[in-house]
């Protein structure tokens, strides 16, 4: 390394060389939360595309920071500096910013594309009717999500408003989440369908995600809601073929038959008692 | 209370009750929050009816907090805040000039430093000595923590000790974050870089100060009252179900909320009509311009955080229902009200480490700041967009999804104007004999951290991401890189590059850059893993988690072990080096041309004898041309 120019094109090659590897490790890499739905590869995906056009950006910035150092301890700088330079230069600032609006613009414009195509209808409802029996895989399933200090327990309106303790859906149907609290606030998150919804007491707040992969997953609470909010997780969510889901729904039906009449009738919302909080 | 170059009335015989009040303070301030913690404590238990039917053997709400709230007064009443204004309703006359001269520290060594001072200097010193005490603590608070987490059910903690130290060590962090860089060194520097005696409201300023040594003790009172289990986050209704140690927390947080809002207030009117003749706006060191912009953000944001706390207050003791869904209110109230405050909060973090780093980088390379309009614009706009991107925070809660387009969008802007720094930065560092000082190599290392930091941001941002990254340790490491990767490796370079100029003591060069690459190390050690195992779906303040986190986890953990013992490192060597073995330092160091490093060291007591005249920014150092006249030939009025 004995002048600018030569330190200068290895820098820069080193840059490309580690710009490209990192996009091609990037594209081929397993990348969180995974496929298990269309709402987890819609995630993924955005996931990969923030890294692939961040990667390059931030390991140059990171070279230059590097070149600054290195560089300059060698040859002292040329004269060929302009006095102007010193004190900011209007034509590398306006590049600058407006490269990096022109990035975060179309960041911005493609992600509100992207909700506006994947995530219609989600978010806090007023609307008190339950959907009926889906009549086709696209039409949603209604799975009410109830969290309380400190489990879950699911509802399922189109099959008697049955209430059971494990999550069990069917695959590549459609579901409709209906996420709601008794007491405190919590949150669903279902990591390998990329469904994160707060539970909020007296809000029912609405989630849309069709699982594409049959197996047994994990639901943690993602919001910090007392004592025992570390243990509010369950390792027995299943996503499982739809005549294993209507033998499974059969099964819940039975056990809960002697139950029925003193569950509270289904709803979006349930009152908290008062006792919840205590003081 | 800038006497000298004004005439004034001749001096009669100063009243020496003042003083002696204001010389024993500390300990009258005791005594005062003593007596107003019995009175308000018995007047909240008795006088006042409460209805909830908590399970609290040690007292009742109002109970605990008239008390604090009375014991606050009472600390300040003897600190000798109310001196003044009692006594001139009492008839006593104006302070004289010694009067002015003890309040301002004059002559009083080491002891002024316990008492209440109107000399910025003195306060700023203060400062720093209680933001490290908050990070020694806090940090203790993280050691705890990684330990609990070693494992992936509970081992050395129960739930409730997990939460309260998880409460603790973030809300103790929030509080020193919150005054890391203003506190110590806005308060020191900004009246001597503009070029005045002292601050527009020099009670405010000792008053932001001594609020927080209350805010400290009360927070940490929580572990005598239960401990509360929300997290510095305090979401109600979860707060509503705390037994009393959620008091301390409220009222802790009210006084560093207030603290902040008197610090913007003081800082604005001082910068905005205190500057010396021949410094407008476009003639400030970049520093002061960083705190400007951040003290707008604290004046507007903590009313906010305030009325949310008090808010709190009365749904615990009074059976309010703000935040009570089945009472008509809204959790959500809570989550805007707080995260209105909390996202300008946290820019009050980091856009005075910006100003800081810049202020710094010239003095490193020999060149003057590049592109200074831009780097103020970059402030100016980081501040502006900062009020509307807090719902970012909020994206999952299933609040107005029509909004999360635009809240992605702006979140998305704030990048830009963050990338403006740091091309002023790179600009001032292209091509420049970079002098590798100590804190040039801090300097380094908030570059890189902030970078990874502002990178995990992106991810944030857009909503999709967000719903799987949300409340996980990505977001954890994502704050820790800014936070403490950015703001507080900057408070580690401004201490060292500051230290001569406070205190006339300097540091060993050797050990400290041993400790440098220590704790970058062990930093990026630990946040990586933590990157790593919230991508993987790790929720935060758990105390149990996924068997398959642990390798992960442990490897975070020793890198922790690692850090905390870096840190501590630091501040052995600052405590050794300062008080222990003082080792002595030249008056201008670094050779830097700013107005704060020509006056002399100790700094006068008035900083000036007379006001200097500025000439231009203190950046020239193509010249070397000085930065401002400290001779005038017509002496100013004091403090134009």
């Amino acid at each position: 390394m004995r002048n600018r120019a030569t330190a200068t094109r290895i820098v820069i090659i080193v840059w490309l060389v580690a710009a490209i590897a990192g996009d091609v490790a990037l594209a081929l890499a397993p990348i969180p939360p995974g496929q298990a739905s269309d709402l987890a590869s819609n995630e993924s995906f955005t996931i990969q595309l923030l890294a692939e056009i961040g990667w390059p950006i931030f390991s140059a910035v990171l070279a230059a920071l590097f070149f600054t150092l290195v560089v300059n301890r060698l040859a002292p700088p040329t004269a060929e500096v302009s006095g102007d330079a010193l004190r900011g230069n209007t034509r590398v600032q306006t590049t600058w910013i407006a490269a990096t609006l022109v990035i975060v613009l179309s960041l911005a414009v493609y992600g509100t594309v992207a909700l506006a195509i994947d995530q219609p209808g989600d978010g806090i409802s007023n609307d008190s009717a339950s959907l009926p029996m889906p009549t086709s895989t696209s039409q949603p399933l209604e799975v009410q999500v109830i969290a309380q200090q400190w489990w879950f327990t699911y509802r399922y309106p189109t099959y008697g408003g049955i209430e059971t303790a494990q999550l069990v859906l069917p695959v590549n149907q459609k579901i409709q989440f209906h996420v709601t609290s008794l007491d405190v606030v919590h949150s669903f998150w279902f990591y390998a369908l990329g469904v994160k919804a707060d539970a909020v007491p007296l809000n029912d707040n609405v989630i849309s995600a069709t699982p594409t992969r049959i197996g047994t997953y994990r639901i943690q609470c993602a919001e910090l809601c007392g004592l025992w909010h570390g243990n509010m997780a369950d390792n027995t969510a299943m996503v499982v073929s739809p005549s294993q889901f209507a033998a499974w729904i059969q099964q819940e039906t039975t056990i809960d038959a002697p139950i029925m009449k003193y569950l509270l009738p289904y709803s979006h919302t349930y009152e908290p008692s008062p006792a919840i909080y205590g003081s | 209370m800038d006497a000298v170059t004004t005439a004034r009335p001749p001096m009669s015989t100063p009243p020496t009750l003042a003083r002696r009040l204001n010389e024993w303070g500390l300990p009258l301030g005791v005594v005062g929050s003593v007596i107003g913690f019995i009175i308000g404590f018995a007047v909240g238990t008795h006088a006042i009816p409460y209805s909830f039917g908590e399970d609290n053997s040690l007292g009742s709400d109002p109970g605990i907090l008239l008390g604090y709230a009375l014991s606050v007064v009472g600390f300040l009443a003897g600190m000798g805040f109310l001196n003044y204004p009692i006594g001139r309703l009492l008839g006593a006359r104006r302070p004289s000039e010694e009067d002015n001269a003890y309040m301002h520290g004059e002559g009083g060594g080491l002891r002024r430093y316990f008492r209440m001072t109107t000399d910025h200097k003195v306060i700023g010193l203060q400062y720093l000595v209680m933001i490290l005490a908050f990070l020694f603590i806090g940090g203790l608070g993280a050691m705890f923590i990684r330990t609990e987490l070693l494992t992936p059910s509970p081992t050395v903690a129960t739930a409730q000790s997990y939460l309260t130290l998880v409460g603790l060590h973030s809300t103790l962090m929030i509080f020193m974050a919150s005054a890391a860089i203003i506190g110590p060194f806005g308060n020191y520097f900004v009246p001597i870089m503009i070029g005045t005696r002292n601050m527009a409201f020099p009670r405010v300023e000792a008053l932001t100060f001594w609020l927080l040594p209350p805010a400290g003790m009360i927070l940490l009172s929580t572990v005598f009252l239960g401990g509360f289990t929300t997290g510095w986050t305090g979401y109600a209704p979860l707060a509503d179900q705390n037994v009393l140690g959620m008091d301390s927390y409220l009222i802790a947080f009210a006084l560093i909320g207030l603290s902040i809002g008197l610090s913007g207030i003081n800082m604005i009117a001082t910068i905005l009509t205190k500057r010396a003749p021949g410094m407008p706006l476009s003639r400030m060191p970049i520093f002061v311009w960083s705190v400007l912009v951040t003290s707008f953000l604290g004046a507007l944001a903590a009313p906010a955080l305030i009325a949310a706390v008090l808010m709190e207050v009365f749904d615990r003791s009074y059976q309010t229902t703000f935040f009570v869904p089945a009472g008509g209110g809204s959790p959500y109230l809570w989550e805007n009200l707080f995260w209105f405050f909390g996202h300008p909060e946290v820019y009050i973090f980091v856009v005075p480490a910006f100003g800081l780093v810049m202020e710094m980088l010239p003095v490193f390379t020999r060149r003057p700041l590049w592109g200074y309009r831009v780097a103020v614009g970059g402030m100016v706009g980081i501040g502006l967009l900062s009020f509307v991107v807090w719902q970012h925070h909020l994206f999952v809660s299933g609040l107005a999804p029509s909004l999360r387009p635009f809240y992605m969008f702006s979140t998305e802007m704030i990048s830009v104007p963050t990338g403006i720094i740091y091309l002023v930065s790179l600009g001032t560092l292209w091509r420049a004999r970079t002098r590798f000082t100590v804190p040039m190599l801090f300097i380094f290392g908030f570059f890189f951290n902030f970078l990874i930091g502002g990178f995990t941001g992106v991810f944030l941002s857009d909503v999709p991401s967000d719903f799987t990254l949300h409340a996980s340790y990505f977001v954890q490491a994502h704050f820790h890189y800014t936070i403490m990767g950015g703001e507080v490796f900057a408070l580690m370079a401004a201490i060292v590059y500051y230290l001569p100029k406070m205190t006339g003591r300097t540091m060993d060069t050797k050990l400290l850059r041993f400790q440098f690459w220590a704790v970058f190390i062990t930093f990026n050690g630990t946040f990586i893993s933590l990157i790593s195992v919230g991508i993987l779906g790790m929720p935060r303040r758990v105390i149990s988690y996924a068997a398959y986190l642990q390798p992960l986890n442990i490897s975070a953990s020793i890198f922790a072990y690692g850090l905390g013992l870096s840190m501590a490192l630091f501040l052995g060597i600052l405590l050794w080096e300062v008080v222990i073995k003082p080792r002595v330092a030249a008056s201008n160091p670094w050779e830097s041309l700013g107005v704060e490093w020509q006056v002399p060291t100790p700094v006068p007591t008035f900083n000036f004898d007379r006001i200097p005249v500025a000439w231009s920014l203190p950046y020239d150092y193509d010249s070397g041309k000085p930065a401002a006249d400290f001779g005038p030939a017509v002496p100013a009025l004091s403090g134009a």
